[in-house]
């Protein structure tokens, strides 16, 4: 009989370690927070003394959220002491965020899973035994082969989210031949992403921040949501007084340095509308540009005919006089002036009008490709790696589970729906799924409806799970593939502009753990599809990438970063709009084609009934997403999430901030502390997402706040398939 | 000119992310539970929807006259040549008193050492010619440090351009941090 | 706002401790020079109680220490801006020197040869010297708050107010020793000596809180918001009933019906008695609510 562990014995500090410096690095990081603690630990000379010795600086790659910065590791006798923003480096220019800052202890952690895990009991009862890789692998190849066999591959799922190695991911679904794909994209920017793309034939298209002089944000909090040289140049910008305008029913960080408009949620689109309104009936927009480069704009004029400021002032509870006033000083200061694309303005179904709505707005302004406004894909402008040879990918059979596009016709097919996915895996339509492989994902936390989607796992034959950590989505799995920090591993490299990046190891893994490069690999031999990832290991994979170029893999991973010589900037596909028409399009072709109204227009969202409330979610600038809320290091500076409540609501309530409260909404019901605040419509709740983790292994994380996604609706807007988070009404009580 | 090192912070450029503290924590190996730097919130002052929200960084003043160096009884807080305060481990003996005294509440007893722990204006990275941890990663260039008898330093040339101000001047202490509340559209370059 | 606590129980039973030793010592050292041998159970007493409380009290601040081993770097320098500095020394010495005293004041058989002839010259010698160290160690407990930098803790009567609550809690704890000693159990005119010397101690004290309240009126906002702490902030029940009432008021009233003596002989003794206790407990609820409620109060950014 192989010895079963819980979470707790997996935990102990006695049981695993190795031995050396992963000993005595873990022993002091469990034991008191430091990472070796010496004598004269206070005194600052006698750190001074120990830095003498055996010390190096790395190049790298930050992985505490998915912004890629670049890094500078200080190793000090095989131990990572401290990590510095690269200043070479164009995501963040020497600086990083307390994310970045806390890597040592997410490398550190005692929560890390040291070795590949069976299940040993019951899914989610917390039983474990420790397998070698070789049964790791081969028995989640054989659960792969198995439901491929009986099933087709379409009865397995692949879930991944951004990250350097998931080109290597998606290439191991392919060879597998599934067309089912979940990524975070729906939970996130779909109503951006698609807006943009049907309105400029780009999808993420930039803001030149140094130039502009005028900048509305309504979904995009650069104070709280960092995206490091971003929020950089934002505080750059307010700094050198620019106007920055934020729309949000919360007082955010970011509009704490901005004119703030505690808009009613799921109205940016009428402010919008107005905006275009007043732009369109005063003449303010940039005619020339819009005879040039756009189409549609009649069929815009008598849209927004009624969409007055004073129409919108009823629905945003924003004054016309302030909508109209924020219009010309907009319209002043274009083309240096931009409506920020944000990742999800009010994250409501009609989000996606409202995207199409700011993006219409930029266009009336002109600032495409112009100093301070909006700038065009810079894909064209980036430096290609090299890529690798495979055999050509089998038909993926079968209809999507996530419903595009039989059931959604007008979401980009790479973006999917992934609440979409999990819901069709409990229907069972249109088939059963049986599997699910998902690397540094948390569906359990990210999707909506927390419950369904465990309940979700609990139907299917297999799921596998690929992290350093047992995360929510791991807590359930069969087996858990441990995969190398940041710190530890390679990944695929990172071309920026005419520049390459690497992310390499700093020291060697602490643990019997691998980067999902290898896992991937070495799955995809178990599978037979070992061809589709022609590469030995990383290093042999990283040589491949940079054919293209003369510098050697040594060089790279000694200056961190490779600048193609020679490079040229490309600009004459700016103004190339891929678009049906050709141009910026005002007036959707795709929307015309489907029937729908061609230009932005008005879709009432919902309103919570008497004694309900918004429930709003956003970011902290201390955690990202789910992923880090196990970092004691953060934990330090961000605890637990908290519901705020206006004062007046509290009172109401008679509660205090730290009191407990319910809160309960159609799906769900949670316990959280109370945050009272002058700094939020009295009509909302808001809490950051994130937090109530119900993995016990998340050792620090597990029990702290509550999980938005508990009480989340799943909701999909039919355009773009964007989980509309914010559209779930709720009831607060005292606990 | 004798040298006085310290610290201008602008809170007008803070949004309180705390990188600074984490930092310091890896920089300095502070005990998890404590913290040798802080950004104060004051939460969203006035009445709905007129609201506004003020960051303050900071972390040990390195006072001209500290009160936590006049009280140790055994002289193992120190304040250097150049202004900086210390505390020698090998004689503190963990009495507290200058954590009592300090009016900023800047110092605390370090559990895993048994001693007063505090800024030391990183002192290690200084000596190799770089800045604090705190100020090397601050998103947005809120924390500066240098020598204020320097007239070439960011630090100086700040406090020449806009008006400052210095933390709970009741106490006494003569605090070497500088508060500038103005927008600062560039830092100045400087040593 | 300062909410954590720094400096707790041990601390304050360190500064207790050293009040009633040296307010001990002062009543000894007055008894036998004032009044020889009608109050030599008085001055008995002080010298059998002095050294005890505050070698407690330092045993105890030792366990206080963050580095306890390292406490002998107390007496490798004398840092003379720090009360602490002067007051360990003067602690020490007071501690060394009260051991002698007492050692003086034992039966003669428990004293060694030729050192009896000349006791009663080193006693005289001794209580002269001693009143000074004692006043030393009883005000050091109040500067030694007085120099942090705390608004309630920089109060100007902060040494005065330890100093007299030391010697009334010293002179209680004398009361309380001779009171159940069958030995040496006090005269009624020690008796009524004790409690007379408490009635006058406890009255000062109430005028240093009067005066710290006219003071809390015309001070810096600083200070009124410190003042506030104790008159109507978190520590304002402890303040009111432990120290005015319980501590300063009650015991007062007691001590005067006590001297009045119109109460029968066995009440009388329990009314001293209890009064004295009384006495010992505002005395710990002095220091405990000004070294507490000091660490609450910061100075405005």
């Amino acid at each position: 009989m192989p010895k079963i562990y819980t979470w707790d014995q997996l935990f102990s500090r006695r049981q695993f370690i190795k031995g050396g410096v992963a000993a005595a690095a873990l022993g002091a990081a469990a034991g008191s927070g430091l990472l070796h603690p010496k004598p004269g630990l206070g005194d600052a000379r006698s750190t001074v003394a120990s830095t003498l010795s055996g010390t190096k600086y790395v190049y790298t790659i930050c992985e505490q959220c998915v912004w890629r910065c670049g890094v500078i590791a200080r190793v000090e006798n095989g131990v990572v002491r401290k990590l510095e923003g690269n200043p070479d480096h164009p995501n963040n220019a020497g600086k990083l965020c307390p994310r970045g800052n806390a890597g040592i202890e997410t490398l550190y952690s005692p929560s890390r899973v040291k070795f590949p895990l069976i299940r040993a009991g019951a899914r989610g009862s917390g039983l474990w035994r420790r397998a070698s890789w070789d049964e790791a692998l081969t028995y989640t190849a054989e659960q792969m082969k198995k439901i491929k066999d009986k099933y087709g591959a379409k009865a397995m799922i692949f879930n991944s989210t951004d990250n350097l190695s998931q080109p290597f991911f998606e290439t191991l679904l392919k060879a597998y031949g599934t067309p089912n794909y979940g990524t975070q994209r729906s939970l996130c920017f779909n109503s951006m992403t698609t807006g943009f793309l049907y309105t400029y034939g780009v999808a993420q298209p930039g803001t030149d921040y140094a130039n502009c002089n005028y900048m509305i944000f309504s979904g995009r909090n650069l104070a709280e949501g960092i995206s490091n040289i971003e929020t950089q140049e934002m505080i750059d910008m307010v700094a050198r007084g620019a106007k920055v305008v934020v729309l949000d029913p919360r007082f955010t960080k970011t509009a704490a340095k901005a004119e703030w408009l505690p808009i009613r949620p799921g109205t940016d689109l009428a402010f919008f509308l107005a905006l275009i309104n007043v732009l369109v009936n005063e003449k303010l927009y940039d005619a020339k540009f819009v005879s040039q480069y756009t189409q549609g704009f009649d069929e815009l004029t008598k849209e927004v005919a009624t969409y007055t400021p004073q129409w919108a002032e009823v629905q945003t509870e924003i004054p016309a006089g302030t909508i109209r006033r924020i219009a010309r000083e907009f319209a002043a200061s274009a083309p240096a002036a931009i409506a920020h694309p944000n990742w999800r303005t009010s994250n409501f179904l009609n989000s996606f009008q409202a995207e199409r709505a700011i993006a219409v707005l930029n266009a009336l302004a002109g600032n495409w490709a112009k100093p301070g406004g909006l700038i065009p894909d810079q894909s064209i402008n980036t430096a290609k790696l090299g890529t690798l040879p495979h055999p050509s990918y089998p038909a993926a059979v079968g209809m999507r589970l996530d419903g595009v596009p039989w059931q959604f016709p007008m979401v980009p097919l790479a973006y999917g729906v992934l609440q979409v996915m999990r819901d069709n895996i409990l229907t069972g339509k249109p088939y059963q799924a049986k599997g699910w492989l998902i690397s540094r994902q948390n569906p359990v936390l990210s999707i909506p409806e927390r419950q369904k989607t465990i309940n979700a796992i609990m139907k299917l034959d297999f799921i596998g799970v690929i992290d350093i950590m047992a995360n929510d989505t791991a807590y359930y799995a069969d087996v858990i593939l441990p995969e190398s920090s940041y710190l530890e591993r390679y990944d695929g490299l990172v071309p920026i502009g005419d520049e390459i990046f690497i992310r390499q190891p700093v020291i060697k893994p602490l643990y019997d753990t691998k980067s999902s490069l290898m896992i991937y690999k070495e799955l995809a031999v178990k599978l037979g599809l070992g061809d589709f990832l022609p590469y030995q290991d990383e290093k042999d994979l990283l040589v491949q990438e940079l054919k293209p170029y003369t510098v050697s893999l040594e060089e790279l991973e000694r200056k961190g970063h490779y600048r193609v010589p020679n490079f040229k900037e490309d600009h004459s596909k700016d103004f190339a709009f891929q678009t049906s028409s050709g141009k910026i399009e005002i007036a959707s072709g795709i929307m015309a084609q489907m029937g729908k109204k061609a230009v932005p227009t008005w879709e009432a969202p919902p309103k919570p009934g008497p004694d309900e409330f918004y429930l709003l979610t956003g970011k902290t600038a201390q955690h990202s997403q789910m992923f880090t809320q196990d970092n004691r290091w953060l934990l330090e500076i961000f605890p637990e999430n908290k519901a705020w409540l206006h004062t007046t609501v509290a009172k109401k309530l008679g509660v205090k901030t730290d009191d407990m409260v319910i809160i309960e909404s159609e799906v769900g019901k949670i316990r959280i502390k109370v945050y009272v605040t002058e700094g939020i419509r009295p009509d909302s709740v808001f809490m950051v997402g994130g937090f109530g983790h119900v993995s016990k292994g998340l050792h620090f994380a597990y029990g702290r706040g509550a999980s938005d996604s508990a009480l989340h609706k799943s909701l999909a807007d039919p355009i773009s398939g964007s989980s509309a988070l914010s559209q779930t009404f709720v009831r607060v009580s005292k606990a | 000119m004798t040298v006085r090192m310290g610290f201008v912070i602008i809170t007008s450029r803070c949004i309180d992310c705390d990188a600074c503290m984490v930092a310091c924590r890896a920089e300095n190996e502070v005990p998890i539970g404590f913290t040798r730097n802080w950004v104060t919130d004051s939460g969203a002052v006035g009445k709905f929807p007129i609201v506004k929200q003020m960051f303050e960084p900071g972390n040990c003043m390195h006072c001209e006259k500290p009160s936590c160096l006049s009280v140790c009884p055994t002289g193992a807080t120190y304040k250097r040549a150049d202004g900086i305060v210390l505390v020698d481990d090998t004689k503190c003996i963990g009495c507290k008193y200058c954590i009592e005294a300090c009016p900023y509440d800047a110092r605390f007893l370090n559990p895993v050492t048994g001693k007063a722990d505090k800024c030391t204006f990183c002192l290690q990275r200084l000596e190799q010619g770089l800045k604090p941890a705190c100020v090397q990663t601050c998103l947005g260039k809120a924390r500066h440090s240098g020598d204020l008898n320097d007239p070439e330093s960011v630090v100086s040339k700040l406090l020449n351009r806009y008006p400052a101000r210095q933390l709970s001047p009741d106490a006494g202490t003569r605090p070497n941090i500088y508060y500038i509340d103005v927008p600062v559209a560039e830092i100045p370059s400087g040593t | 706002m300062h909410t954590e606590v720094t400096w707790g129980l041990l601390i304050v039973v360190y500064l207790f401790t050293a009040g009633v030793s040296a307010g001990a010592m002062v009543a000894s050292n007055a008894a036998f020079l004032l009044g020889g041998d009608r109050y030599e159970r008085v001055a008995r007493w002080g010298a059998y109680l002095a050294p005890f409380p505050i070698a407690f009290g330092t045993g105890v601040l030792l366990l206080d220490l963050g580095s306890p081993l390292n406490f002998y770097h107390l007496f490798m320098t004398l840092q003379y801006k720090s009360p602490m500095s002067w007051g360990s020394w003067a602690i020490l010495l007071f501690t060394l020197l009260s051991l002698l005293y007492l050692y003086l004041w034992l039966p003669p058989r428990y004293q060694v040869g030729h050192v009896i002839k000349r006791v009663r010259a080193w006693k005289g010698g001794l209580a002269k010297g001693m009143p000074i160290l004692a006043v030393s160690v009883a005000s050091y407990t109040g500067v030694l708050l007085n120099a942090a930098d705390r608004p309630l803790w920089q109060i100007a009567l902060l040494p005065e107010l330890f100093l007299v609550s030391a010697m009334s809690t010293g002179v209680a704890a004398v009361g309380v020793a001779v009171a159940l000693s069958r030995r040496w159990r006090a005269s009624h005119e020690e008796k009524l000596s004790l409690a007379l010397v408490d009635i006058v101690l406890v009255g000062i004290e109430l005028l240093i809180f009067g005066a710290m309240m006219i003071d809390s009126q015309i001070g810096t906002l600083n200070q009124q918001l410190a003042y506030a702490v104790l008159w109507t902030g978190s520590y304002a029940a402890a303040f009111w009933i432990m120290i005015m009432i319980l501590g300063l008021v009650v015991p007062l009233i007691l001590k005067i019906v006590e001297v009045r003596g119109r109460l029968p002989w066995k009440w009388n003794e329990w009314v001293g008695l209890g009064s004295s206790l009384l006495v010992l407990v505002g005395g710990f609820f002095v220091r405990y609510v000004i070294t507490y409620a000091g660490q609450m109060t910061g100075w405005l950014r």
